[in-house]
């Protein structure tokens, strides 16, 4: 039928919809009913039959009934005035005394989406509220929600929610989820239905008899509830202590969070049950819905933030396979980077480097899969440095698959922190130099003169002649300031000599064994608990933050001048901060240069002292770690240790001597939803005068970094 | 919660959409359009994308993606459940859950759409309670409709909806009362070039067929009940009383469910029940290679293995194989570079084995890896694991029913790296 004419199909129907013959006979009729519905599912425009679908609907057929009512919700939109003669045939539907009859009618009245239907759905709600059948009752109380949406969320009818709070006690579970749900969105601008103790309790006694649906729902509503005692706290634990079982991954989570949220005083609880749900999500991880599979694998990142060892006995589950979508894939290597230890380094080193030649997957996706890899390499060699060997094993033979301007980077740098344990990394570097000139990411030159002099330290002979050609290129030849600046700064150093540059960029690197103060890799349980089973972890936290803000901004653009106003007050704190700063004539500062403090020396003494000075400097995108460093370095300001780049948080630590001996020992932390940088600064001797000195050669640093980035 | 649904096919045609609450234009699938072209592979497009108004949280089953439009925050894995309980639901309906079946019978899918949301909320989703609501297409079913001119619609209301147990219906009545069980595992594993194991783990179920009048109450319990590491159970299940004496007790649903899924861990020795020997080797400098493959059972408890099927993907340098083999039939497929043998049945005094040449296009470098060969298989009356059930008892009704169970075990995500 779809083959003639849209017009002709539509004249079709007509005339057999009016056909008497065709009335009479039950089954032709709906015959060509359904034929109408199948048009309209097509796309095709059938509003102009809409008269005689009305008369069709005054019909014993609960099956055509329900065909009419279809196309009638589709329609009514564009046919209001004609839509009002079918609201008499539903009306005297909503008090058929079958009551499938009645829900059905009342569920599409309700959903009728025309303006001046409110008037006539009223009182069939208010009575289908009331009805005998639970049927009915579902129906009518998403109605009321359904009623107050077409109000336009003007006024809430209070006597309404003070029914539908009633119907919180009906005996049928349904209900009682629908009433949870409507009551929520019906008082959204109140901030949503109210849970108080007697309803909280009332509905942990009920869990039992819901559906999976209503479970996970009403444990999500059971979030807003505080125990008065720890004792009404446990209590609530332990009913809900079955549903951490369920064949709902959906259920488990749930619970999980309201765990989480409930015990956030008592850590052991939060991590018990952590321990306990490591089943089921590990069996949700390899699920047969590659779906599933990938919101656990996000979850499971999440829990990784405060419990890193706790899935490395399972690294295993981990592994890809070679079917497996690219987004599992991607979030298995991320899970791998972070279970990594002793025991299995060798394991999933091996594993890893088996993926850069992934046959299966075709060339681009092996690409971008194997930047992912190395990058991965590059975060295991930063965070566990007992693995470095390994990794320099794995490493020959990924270069090959590498395109992206970040997998080059990781791969570059790589090279050149340990290319004298990588015996082609001269070679696989000249390759580099070769095509620098199609190179389009300044960053990666940035990083390959970086990593080029570095091993040139290492192995002169192999790398003089290339580093001479780079050099040149990067001098005369390249457009970009910064790589030029880059260029000419190592030049120089260079023609100062060589124990120099030694010093400057082989300085001690931050040490690996101030992790716990530099990484802070365990957050608290509390720090993600309000994330956990939602959209952010799928996204990462700060990805989220920014793509929340955009949808709430694009959301409410219409209205609110709050929002501009909140906008204000956010700038306004640092600004006055800089006001009280402005130095009261700071002394001439000089630090000692070649300060060499122990990790162990630093953590006691930041330990030990007070914050003398906070401030926060303006700061875009991530830390180029080497580049800050480096001129740290050149002001006389030693780096304790440092976050590896991309971390969330990240944070660095420093240290400075003036002349009198007073040290000033600094934090940089770097939050990724604010776009600045906070500086907290401790000093040794409490000399108020010399600090505005010390925080200003700070802000250069900072200020010209943040700069060249950008 | 969830907005509207739209299907889509491979080719990218949306040929179905639902709206539950406003209607929100097709053109929102663009952003899942565009997320598809990014990931170089339709298929592989992320199950989470965000627009500027909306989220679309997709499933892809049996080449059909269903992108469901969500407004607010939202736990994803709650959305991601119910689309698969919708797909599940149509598979059940129409047999298949394939774009034909879908517009086929277009009106019972919105028929079952409607019952299954409401305002976006899930109302009704078992499939016992659904098929009283909706009756399933069938045969028979529309000889009959068509001769007596009745419906597909149940014309009274489900009285499941009325009792207290939500997930059984009052008053059910058969001839016949019988009782099944199918405790079916799956077996996870890795195996490395050298034939031995990096990963292995079984992944269990019982499925249950329970057709018993009235309320019976039961209660199974196991030979070895602590095998089972992680076990997830069925809504009707008592977990006190499984927590203090291993035993399931519960009253089951009408029909067909899952009644427990469980995971036999890496720790307890994972039994694998074939072994491959393979040598696949590429010349260098040639534009040819060998390829050997054989299959042997391997601790299977004395049960034969059927249903073998080997898939290999082949590097993309590889133009066409020519093989024997000794048993079943092969085909290669030389757009996606599939092969796959069709093994049958292992009989023990000969093993099946596929040998032959592969042709490489010439010129081009040797392919630095081998691949992976994935295989299926199947075992008849055996649990892998070793869970055998002892017994199962009814309390609270007084007629015998009949019992059964049935043991199977099945290759799941089973490869072999060569």
């Amino acid at each position: 039928m779809p083959y003639l004419g849209s017009e002709d199909a539509v004249k079709e129907l007509k005339k057999a919809l009016c056909n008497p013959h065709i009335q009479a006979d039950r089954l032709r009729y709906r015959n060509v009913i359904q034929r109408v519905i199948r048009h309209m599912t097509q796309g095709l425009d059938m509003s102009s039959v809409f008269m005689e679908m009305v008369k069709a609907s005054a019909t014993v057929d609960i099956v055509q009934k329900k065909l009419v009512y279809l196309y009638m919700c589709t329609y009514a939109p564009l046919k209001p005035d004609l839509a009002l003669l079918a609201i008499n045939t539903l009306c005297k539907d909503c008090s058929d005394p079958n009551p499938m009859v009645r829900g059905l009618a009342l569920r599409s009245m309700c959903s009728l989406r025309m303006p001046g239907v409110q008037e006539y759905i009223q009182q069939p709600v208010l009575n289908g509220l009331r009805d005998k059948a639970s049927y009915v009752r579902r129906v009518a109380v998403l109605g009321c929600a359904k009623m107050h949406n077409l109000h336009g969320d003007s006024e809430v009818d209070g006597a309404l929610v003070n029914e539908l709070y009633s119907l919180l006690r009906d005996q049928d579970p349904i209900v009682v989820v629908n009433c949870l749900r409507s009551l929520e969105e019906i008082l959204k601008q109140e901030g949503g239905v109210v849970i108080n103790k007697p309803i909280a309790h009332h509905l942990l006694n009920r869990m039992s008899k819901l559906d999976q649906w209503g479970q996970a729902e009403v444990l999500n509503f059971l979030l807003r509830y505080q125990p008065r005692s720890e004792e009404e706290l446990f209590d609530i634990l332990n009913l809900l202590d079955s549903y951490l079982k369920s064949s709902s991954t959906g259920v488990v989570m749930g619970a999980t969070k309201l765990f989480l949220i409930l015990a956030k005083k008592f850590p052991h609880v939060q991590i018990d049950v952590l321990v306990r749900i490591k089943g089921p999500l590990l069996a949700a991880c390899s699920s047969d819905s590659r779906e599933l599979s990938f919101a656990a694998l996000c979850q499971v990142r999440q829990i990784l933030h405060s419990l890193p060892g706790h899935f490395s006995n399972h690294y295993k589950k981990f592994f890809c396979s070679y079917s497996e979508p690219h987004y599992i894939k991607l979030q298995k290597v991320e899970v791998l980077c972070e279970l990594v230890n002793d025991e299995n380094v060798q394991q999933v080193l091996e594993e890893l480097r088996g993926y850069c030649t992934d046959v299966s997957a075709d060339f681009a996706q092996a690409a971008i899969f194997a930047i992912v890899v190395v990058q991965t390499f590059r975060d295991l060699v930063w965070l566990c440095p007992q693995c470095t060997e390994a990794v320099c094993q794995a490493l020959p033979g990924c270069e090959e698959n590498i395109q992206d301007s970040e997998g080059k980077q990781a791969l570059i740098w790589l090279l050149g922190v340990h290319g004298e344990k990588i015996p082609n990394a001269p070679y696989v570097l000249e390759d580099f130099v070769e095509n620098v000139k199609s190179e389009t990411f300044p960053a990666v030159k940035m990083e390959l003169l970086t990593a080029l002099m570095r091993l040139f330290l290492s192995r002169p002979a192999e790398c003089q002649d290339m580093l001479g050609r780079l050099l040149y290129y990067c001098i005369e030849e390249e457009k970009d300031m910064a790589v030029r600046d880059r260029g000419l700064f190592y030049y120089r150093l260079l023609l100062v000599g060589i124990d120099e540059v030694k010093q400057i960029l082989c300085s001690p690197k931050s040490d690996p064994s101030l992790r716990l103060l530099e990484d802070q890799a365990e957050r608290p349980v509390n720090s993600w608990a309000l994330d956990f089973n939602t959209l952010a972890p799928v996204y990462g936290k700060a990805h989220w933050a920014v793509i929340s803000k955009c949808q709430k901004a694009e959301r409410h653009d219409s209205e609110l001048p709050t929002n501009a106003s909140f906008a204000i007050s956010g700038h306004l704190v640092p600004e006055e901060n800089k006001k009280v700063q402005e130095p009261p004539e700071s002394e001439a500062l000089m630090l000692v240069p070649n300060l060499q403090l122990s990790a162990e020396y630093f953590e006691k003494t930041w330990l030990s002292l007070k914050v003398a000075h906070q401030q926060v400097f303006p700061w875009q995108g991530e830390v180029q770690p080497d580049t800050l460093q480096m001129a740290l370095k050149v002001v006389n300001i030693q780096t304790i240790a440092m976050s590896r780049p991309g971390a969330q948080p990240w944070k660095a630590y420093l240290s400075a001597q003036d002349d009198t001996g007073c040290q000033f020992l600094t934090e940089l932390l770097l939050e990724p939803e604010n776009s600045e940088m906070q500086i907290s600064v401790k000093q040794s001797e409490a000399r108020t005068e010399t600090l505005p000195g010390f925080i200003s050669v700070l802000e250069t640093v900072i200020g010209t970094i943040g700069d060249i980035k950008s | 919660m969830i907005h509207s649904l739209f299907l889509i096919n491979c080719s990218g045609d949306i040929f179905l959409e639902k709206h539950w609450k406003s209607v929100v234009s097709q053109s929102v699938c663009d952003y899942f359009f565009e997320a598809q072209e990014k990931a170089a592979d339709v298929e592989n497009v992320p199950p989470v994308i965000s627009t500027p108004h909306h989220y679309l949280i997709s499933i892809y089953r049996d080449k059909l993606f269903f992108v469901s439009v969500i407004q607010t925050e939202v736990p994803p894995l709650f959305v991601i459940e119910f689309l698969h309980r919708v797909a599940d639901t149509f598979q059940d309906y129409f047999g298949e859950c394939s774009e034909a079946a879908i517009k086929d019978n277009v009106v019972i899918v919105y028929e079952l759409l409607e019952e299954m949301l409401d305002n976006g909320f899930p109302l009704a989703t078992e499939s016992n309670i659904l098929k009283e609501l909706i009756k399933p297409p069938t045969i028979l079913r529309s000889v009959v409709n068509s001769i007596t001119g009745s419906s597909n619609v149940g014309d009274t209301l489900p009285t499941g909806q009325l009792s207290n147990i939500p997930w059984r219906r009052a008053g059910v009545k058969y001839t016949n009362n019988e009782a099944y069980f199918d405790v079916v595992e799956e077996i996870d594993a890795i195996i490395d070039k050298s034939g031995s194991t990096v990963f292995a783990e079984i992944q269990g179920v019982i499925d249950a067929c329970i057709k018993l009048s009235g309320m019976p109450d039961l209660s199974l319990s196991f030979m070895n009940p602590r095998l089972l590491d992680d076990v997830s159970f069925h809504p009707c299940i008592r977990f006190k009383r499984w927590e203090s004496e291993r035993v399931l007790s519960f009253i089951p649903p009408d029909g067909n469910f899952r009644l427990i899924s469980y995971r036999v861990s890496s720790q307890n020795l994972v039994a694998i029940p074939v072994y491959v020997k393979h040598s696949i080797s590429f010349k260098e400098n040639s534009s040819c290679g060998r390829f050997d493959v054989t299959i042997g059972p391997k601790q299977n408890m004395g049960k034969t293995i059927e249903g073998i099927t080997v898939t290999v993907h082949m590097p993309k340098v590889v133009l066409n194989m020519n093989l024997t083999p000794t048993q079943g039939s092969y085909t290669f497929d030389p757009v996606t570079k599939v092969l796959t043998w069709d093994v049958g049945k292992i009989a023990p005094q000969k093993l099946p084995s596929l040998k032959g040449m592969v042709n490489l296009q010439s010129g081009a470098p040797k392919p630095e890896e081998n691949p992976s060969l994935n295989i299926q298989f199947k075992i008849q009356q055996l649990a892998i694991s070793g869970l055998k059930v002892n017994r199962l008892d009814m309390y609270g009704e007084k007629y015998k029913p009949f019992k059964g169970v049935k043991y199977v075990t099945k290759a799941g995500k089973f490869q072999v790296r060569t």
